[in-house]
Parts: C-alpha cells; structure tokens; sequence
C-alpha cells in the first residue's frame, strides 16, 4: 500500500498564500528566462478589485474565496530525512507549508497601456 | 363788512339756496314788534358779499371797554350757544336797545334780530336761529383772523370768484369797451397812413364793422404765413414745369383711386384743398407712425367732406430716420392706403413724391424731405418717383410779396421786397414774417432801410459742409456792395454811415462772410478735414509753398487749440477755430475751384493706424515668455521687426529636407525655432484671383512695409511651404508649442533613477522583462496526465 506522509511542517500556523490565476502565458522577452525576474505590479482598486499590470498589459481580476482551499507541499524525499524513531526507512513525505485560501483569477483580456499618446493625430 | 359766524350752525342766507346770490338784508327780516327804524339805503351789491369764516377755532377778541360778564368769544358747540342764549337772556331784563347794543358788541349772536346794525341769519341744525351782526370793517380786507395765511384762495374768503358776478361783468363790458376803442384808434390810423384822410376822429361806430372783416388785430388773428399760404394754383411759387409735373403725377393716381380716368380739366384752378388736417405730428416711433398712417387710411369716407379722396403727405421725412426706412415695408403692405392732398408746396431744398409699385397701394403718398441723400431715404428712394424743387425765382416771390403786402395795407415797391427777398435767401416765409414784424411795430411803410436794417426775419440757417467749402475756396463772383445787408457783417459796420460804407473793403467783407460761413457751419471737425483734403488740389498762385507752409501751420494751431480747450476745458478757447476757414480762404481761394471731395483721409488713416496696432497687439501677445520681457511693442516695432523679417527670410534650397547637409539642417532648425519663439507661421491662403500663397500669420509684413521703398524680396513659395510643413508638427492647435520629450512614456520615468522602486515600476511599465500572452477561451476542460510514480 503505497502512503505517503503529508504533515505540517512546523507547529504553529500555516502561512497562507494567494494563489494568482491567469488565463495565457508569461514568456520571457530576454533569454535570460522567467527565473528572478519581476512579473509585474499587483494593485488593489478601492473597491477592492485586483490589478494586474503586466509589461504593457493591465489586468482586472477578482478575489475568489476557494472552497476547497489548497495546501502547499513540499516533497522531502528518504535520502536525506532522517529516520523515524522506528528506524525504518521513511518514504516520501510531504510538507505542508502554506494554505491557499483564496485566489485572484485574471480571467478578461488584457488591455494595452498606452504611455505615449501622440498629441496630434 | 365782515360777521363771525357760530360753529356748527348751518348758514343760510334769506330767501335764497346759493350762498353767492345776493341776498339783500333789508326791512323786512325785522321781526314785529321791534321799533320801526328809518329805511335803510339799499346798500350796494358789491358789499353784500359773504364773508363766511368756518374757521370756529380762530375767533375774534372784541375789544370791549366794558364788562365782560360773558366770554365774547362764540362757543364752538351748539350747547355752549344754548348756554349763551340763556345768559343773553337773562340780559332781557336791562334796557333792551342798550344791552342790545352792548350785547352785540360784546357778542355778536343773538336771539332776536338787532334794530340798528345789519345782521344775518343764521340756522342752527336744530332749527334754531340765531342772528348775527354786521360790522364795518374798517381794514376793508375782510381778514379778521390772526392767521393771514389760510389755504384758502382770497384769505379766508370762500367765494368761489372772489369777486361778484356783477363786478365781473362790469369789468367784461370794460374791456370789450376797451377793446374797441382800440382797435377804432388803429383803423384810423391806417387809413389816415393810407392817405385817406377825412376822418380826423375815427368814430367807435365805425370800428366794430370793419373790425371782424380784415383782422387788423394781430395779436389776436393768426399769423401771416398761415393767412396767406396758398389755397390757390396761382398762388404757388414753385415754378410752373415742376406744378405741371406733380399735377400729372396725381393725375395717374385717377385710375387707382377713382377706378376711371377723370376727364381732363383746362389748367386746374386748385388744388384739392379739402381736408387738408393741419395736425403736426411729431410721432418718432415706428409704432406710432405706423399707427398714425393706418389711422389716416383707414379713415376714409368718414373723414372725408363729398367724399373726396385723400392724399397722404409726410413732410420733413428725412428728420425721423427710423420712419424713413420703415416707409418702403409700410407701404408695401396689402389694403388699401389713403392720403391727403398737399398744400402747394413751398420748396425748400427738394421733394419727393411716392408711388407705389403693384395694386397694393391705392392712394398717393407724398413725401418731403430737405435732404434726399439721407442715408434713411435710400430704400425709399428706389420706389419713390423724385421731384426735385427748384428754389424760388426772386422775382415770383416779389409778386407774392406784392401781393401780400397790398392785401395788408402796406406799401412797398418791388425794389425794397426784392432785397427782402435776398436777404432772407428767397425764404418765403421769412420775407412774410419779417413784413408782419415790420407792420405790428407800426410801420406800414417799407422802405430799403428798413430792410437791410432790420434783423429779425432770418432763418437760423446751418450751412452745409459742400457750400461752406465753397465759401472758402472760391472767390465770390459778385463783389457787390452789400454793406447793410449782409447779416455776417458785425454790427458796428452797419452803423458806419449810409448807403456807400467806404471804410469797408470788399477783402473785409469776404472775410467776415467766410468767418460767418464758418461759424455757422454744425461740425467744425469736418470742415477742417475738408479743407486738408481739398486744399492741396486747387491751383496755388506762388511757387514758392509758403501758402502750403502757412495752412499747415493754421491746421497745427487748430489742432492744438482743440486739444487745450478739451484737456483743460477751457473752452473759451473754441473761439478761434473759425478763423481757420478764412485763413485758407486768403490763402487759397480762386476763381475757379475744382470739383470738392469729401473728406475720407482721417477716417482712412484711423483705419489703418488700428489695423497696425491690433497686428502687434497679435504679435506679442503669442511670444513666449522668455523673449517677451525684451519684446515691448516699441521696440519690438521700431528695432526688432523689420531686422527680424530679413532673418525669417535666409536663403533654402527648394529641394526636400532630407538632402539638406548638417549646416543647411541646423539653419532651417534655427528659423524654426525663431519663427517657433515668435509665434509665426505661413498660412495658406487663396487670393481672390485664385491664386494660393503662402502668407505670414500674423502678417507682420504689412507693419514693415513702407509705400516708398523698395519692396523685400520675399521667400519663393517652395520655401514658404517648407518652412510651414517644419513648423506645424511643433505647434498645437493653438499655435502653442509642443513640449516634446523623448519616447520615454510616464513621467516619473525620466528623473529619478536612483530610487529602485520607481525604476522597477517604470520597468514593469514599459520595459518588463516578461511578457503576457493571454489566451482567449477557457480551459477547464484541459487534461493532464499524471503518475503516481511522479509523487512518490
């Protein structure tokens, strides 16, 4: 029977995370890649609707309450975990290190910001 | 005589209602039993005048030498009058004529009528009469009260006239008698000066016959010019071609009015006088001359006596400016219009009749004006058919003159009307009021004297503009003496002896007539305009201009004079501007003048003066700051401007910018910019033989541009649009410059790059290192597969 072990990491509170869902692709302009770059700004309106402003696009989200929220696992595998108090081999476990409760969902087309607005047509 | 009267107590006099008919107070309003007294005198009606005093509150102190047992005053109150009778009668026990006496000394009611003084009766409301006494009054005034001043008319008299009514017809019969007797003195003396000389006393008898036939009386009967204004057709003083002309013009008017052509009378021994309303009318207003035309229309066989037609005249239609220009849409209305026949017409300048176009209009209308260059008239003067009235031959006049003064028992001789008629300029009506001024001051003999001597009869004329240049500019073909005659001569010349005055040259005599011209003229402003206008056009006598010199040095001298007398209002200074006009008369007049223009020079050069200034305002108002605080418009306009306008003007090559080299790129950046700083353009515009060219906005050229000199020679027109295509991306719609910066978009891009977080937004802006595709539709239904193996 195949188990696998998934528990909280430490004792006291989960972090909780937001969970930013987008309808498209994010491609790197450089070759650089994605890693360690800035994606964009997120800014919250007042009333409260999120914006997403990514490049030369401008997203308008909403906050989504999930009703089954997620957890965020981190795999640890045997190799280099230590042993349980029964010595066995412990398998795979999974960490738990944050809970997603919410999510914002960016799901209409993005609109253009448009900087440089020639003064005559 | 005067009595007191009780308060509250109703006044009637005896026997009659009306408290202004005499009444007699005579014998028989003794009551029986008195003592029978002598027969008064029946007084005379004069004095019987009711004195009635209302005023209760102001009574009269007797002076009474002798016991006032009762207060003299009467009461005010019916009940003090009963209280007053009770004391009166227990005074009936003393001697009765005595007490009686006394008592009406001391108390001028009473009971019982007095024997001796005069009295009237007095009722009170109740029924109870009392009796008052009459005393002399020896101021005569008939004012007892202390207070002189009462709001009534005669002081406290309330009659109605004052006086009686018999002393007012005494006083008519008077002066009707008086009347009489004066006019009787004057027809005496009018036949006695017409050499009739029988009766050396004229009779009264005779004065009330001949007195209502002639209206000798001038005071009374009505003026000359109205007595003798024409009621028949050889009466009228305007020529005969001209009263031929509007006498076949009214006849065209048979067919419209009457429906058929009259038949044809031999010369027409009057002019339709019926129904001539003489009201003058001074209504300006539109509506009320609209009304009063409507008025005299529709009014049609009502008004008129037999049934006549009427015919509208409007004179003087050149003075409300808004009637004639009203006329023509008044006119031209439906329905039918009605008018009065004119009087014969007494020419004065021009006239003009009217006739309408179309079957709208179906009675005449005549219309006089002075003026028919009028500016209100000109509509007018399209539908109007224009008879112009020549002025009046002296010798007609003459003979109407004759004529008059026959009719009034004047005897003159055609020689001394003839300088009437020169006097007055041939003015009918001045030549007739001028005789009847003469003939109410006694004279009834005219004589050349009295006629030259004389100042009255004149027209207050104002002279205008064309013929005061005329004036000026020519000399006077007839140098007559006309010493005594000439009303612009002052007044110590005409003293100077008779007939002949030698002291008085004929240069004199021209120079008070152009300072007369001069003076009399409305608009001093204007007839100085057009003598500088017109001065340099007539032929000079002397080559040397020192005429020129000295009219321009009057013409300064004017100004300068109008200038001081406005600034500090010293206006006694406006006496001497006339003398201009004559100046240039010595200086310039000649037998022949050309024809004279009307001024347009000052309005001309007012105009082009504005026209300058507001192109500068244009101009400086769009310079930008940085170059403003140098660029005052003096300055701008004396130093700067035409220097600038050969900058803005380098040599280029007609060839497109992109093969220009570096010098000829930064030259053309260079007048971009300063045509930039200055606000300039080149405008495309299309002249009126529809040619485009390039033109300078605002057009600065024209302040550079002087008659004189050689022109500038201009940029081609390849250039011009060149220079224009340059400078149009860089201006707004406005005109005002863009400010431009580089391809860097939000604006806290370009300053502050230290601050990472500002970088980093600007990063994320616009230069993000990622990128977002996004995908259309949904994926919910995207699958994946996925292992356990993979978790494990």
């Amino acid at each position: 029977m195949v188990q696998i072990v998934v528990s909280s990491a430490r004792a006291g509170g989960l972090a909780e995370w937001v969970l930013m869902e987008l309808q498209g692709e994010i491609e790197a302009r450089y070759s650089t890649g994605l890693a360690g770059n800035l994606l964009g700004d997120l800014h919250y309106t007042t009333e409260g609707t999120p914006v997403l402003i990514v490049g030369h696009h401008i997203l308008y989200g909403k906050i989504i309450h999930l009703e089954k929220p997620f957890a965020v696992l981190v795999k640890h595998t045997p190799g280099d975990q230590y042993c349980d108090e029964l010595g066995r081999e412990t398998g795979t476990r999974y960490l738990v290190t944050a809970l997603i409760k919410d999510k914002i969902l960016f799901k209409t087309r993005p609109k253009p910001i448009i900087t440089n607005v020639p003064k005559k047509v | 005589m005067c009595c007191e009267h009780v308060g509250g107590a109703q006044p009637s006099v005896q026997r009659s209602p009306h408290p202004l008919t005499r009444a007699p107070v005579d014998a028989d309003l003794q009551p029986a039993g008195s003592l029978p007294h002598a027969p008064r005198i029946k007084r005379p009606r004069l004095q019987v005048v009711k004195r009635l005093n209302f005023r209760s509150e102001e009574m009269e102190e007797l002076p009474l030498p002798d016991s006032p047992r009762i207060d003299v005053t009467p009461p005010p109150s019916p009940e003090d009058l009963a209280e007053l009778w009770d004391h009166e009668a227990s005074d009936a026990a003393a001697d009765v004529g005595l007490t009686r006496a006394s008592a009406a000394a001391r108390n001028p009611v009473l009971r019982r009528p007095p024997i001796l003084e005069d009295f009237v009766h007095v009722t009170s409301t109740e029924g109870v009469r009392a009796y008052l006494v009459l005393r002399a009054d020896p101021v005569a005034t008939g004012v007892q009260s202390p207070l002189l001043h009462v709001p009534w008319r005669g002081g406290g008299q309330l009659d109605l006239l004052g006086v009686s009514f018999a002393s007012l017809k005494e006083q008519v019969h008077g002066e009707r008698r008086e009347r009489l007797l004066q006019e009787a003195q004057r027809l005496s003396d009018t036949l006695r000066s017409l050499g009739s000389g029988e009766e050396e006393a004229a009779q009264p008898v005779g004065a009330p016959e001949e007195e209502p036939a002639d209206g000798q009386d001038a005071s009374t009967h009505c003026l000359w010019v109205d007595e003798f204004a024409p009621r028949h057709y050889t009466e009228l003083l305007s020529d005969d071609f001209t009263n031929r002309c509007l006498l076949k013009w009214l006849k065209l008017w048979d067919l419209v009015v009457f429906g058929h052509e009259r038949p044809s009378r031999k010369p027409r021994p009057s002019v339709e006088p019926a129904r001539v309303s003489r009201e003058a009318h001074d209504d300006r207003s539109p509506e009320a001359f609209r009304t009063r035309i409507e008025a005299a229309t529709q009014m049609e066989s009502v008004l008129g006596a037999g049934g006549k037609p009427n015919c509208l005249v409007i004179d003087e239609i050149d003075g409300a400016p808004v009637v004639g220009s009203l006329m023509p849409g008044i006119l031209n209305r439906k329905g039918p219009q009605e008018a009065e026949p004119q009087g014969p017409a007494v020419p004065s300048g021009g006239g003009r009749r009217r006739r309408a176009e179309g079957a709208l209009l179906m009675r005449p209308i005549i219309c006089i004006c002075n003026d028919q260059f009028a500016p209100s008239l000109r509509q007018l003067k399209q539908q109007a058919f224009l008879l112009h009235f020549p002025p009046t031959l002296p010798s007609r006049l003459v003979q109407r003159l004759q004529e008059v003064s026959l009719r009034q028992g004047m005897r003159t001789d055609p020689g001394v009307l003839a300088a009437l008629c020169e006097k007055t300029d041939n003015d009918i009506r001045a030549c007739i009021n001028t005789l009847q001024f003469l003939y109410s001051r006694g004279q009834r003999e005219v004589s050349v004297r009295d006629v030259q001597a004389t100042r009255v009869g004149l027209k207050d004329q104002r002279r205008g503009l064309f013929s005061v240049w005329q004036e000026v500019f020519q000399l006077p073909r007839a140098q007559r003496r006309r010493v005594g005659q000439d009303p612009a001569l002052p007044a110590d010349t005409l003293l100077l002896g008779d007939g002949d005055a030698g002291s008085l040259t004929s240069a004199s005599q021209r120079f008070y007539r152009v300072l007369h011209a001069a003076a009399s003229a409305g608009e001093h402003e204007k007839v100085v305009q057009g003598l500088f206008d017109n001065f340099l056009r007539l032929r000079l006598r002397d080559s040397s201009l020192g005429a020129v010199c000295a009219a321009l040095d009057w013409l300064a001298f004017d100004d300068l004079l109008a200038g001081a007398a406005h600034h500090s209002q010293s206006f006694q200074l406006l006496r001497y501007p006339p003398f201009l006009p004559v100046a240039f008369h010595v200086l310039f007049a000649s037998g022949h003048t050309p024809r004279i223009i009307f001024p347009s020079s000052q309005q001309e050069a007012q105009n082009r003066m504005s026209q300058m200034r507001n192109l500068i305002q244009t101009l400086v108002s769009g310079i930008a700051p940085a170059m403003r605080s140098r660029a005052t418009p003096q300055a701008l306009l004396l130093d700067a401007l035409c220097l600038l306008l050969d900058i803005l003007a380098p040599k280029l090559r007609p060839v497109s910018t992109q093969l220009y080299s570096t010098r000829e790129k930064q030259q053309l950046a260079s007048l971009v910019g300063t045509m930039l700083a200055y606000s300039l353009t080149y405008r495309q515009e299309r002249t009126p033989d529809g040619q485009y060219i390039y033109r300078l906005e605002p057009n600065v050229e024209e302040l550079c541009r002087f008659p004189e000199l050689p022109a500038r020679k201009p940029l081609t027109y390849q250039a011009k649009q060149l220079i224009a295509r340059e400078i149009e991306p860089e201006r707004d719609f406005f005109g005002r410059v863009v400010v431009r910066s580089t391809a860097a978009p939000s604006a806290g891009d370009t300053a502050l790059e230290q601050d990472s977080v500002e970088r980093l937004m600007g990063t994320a802006v616009g230069r993000s290192e990622v990128w977002f595709r996004f995908n259309e539709g949904v994926s919910n239904a995207v699958r994946r597969r996925l292992y356990i193996r993979d978790l494990l």
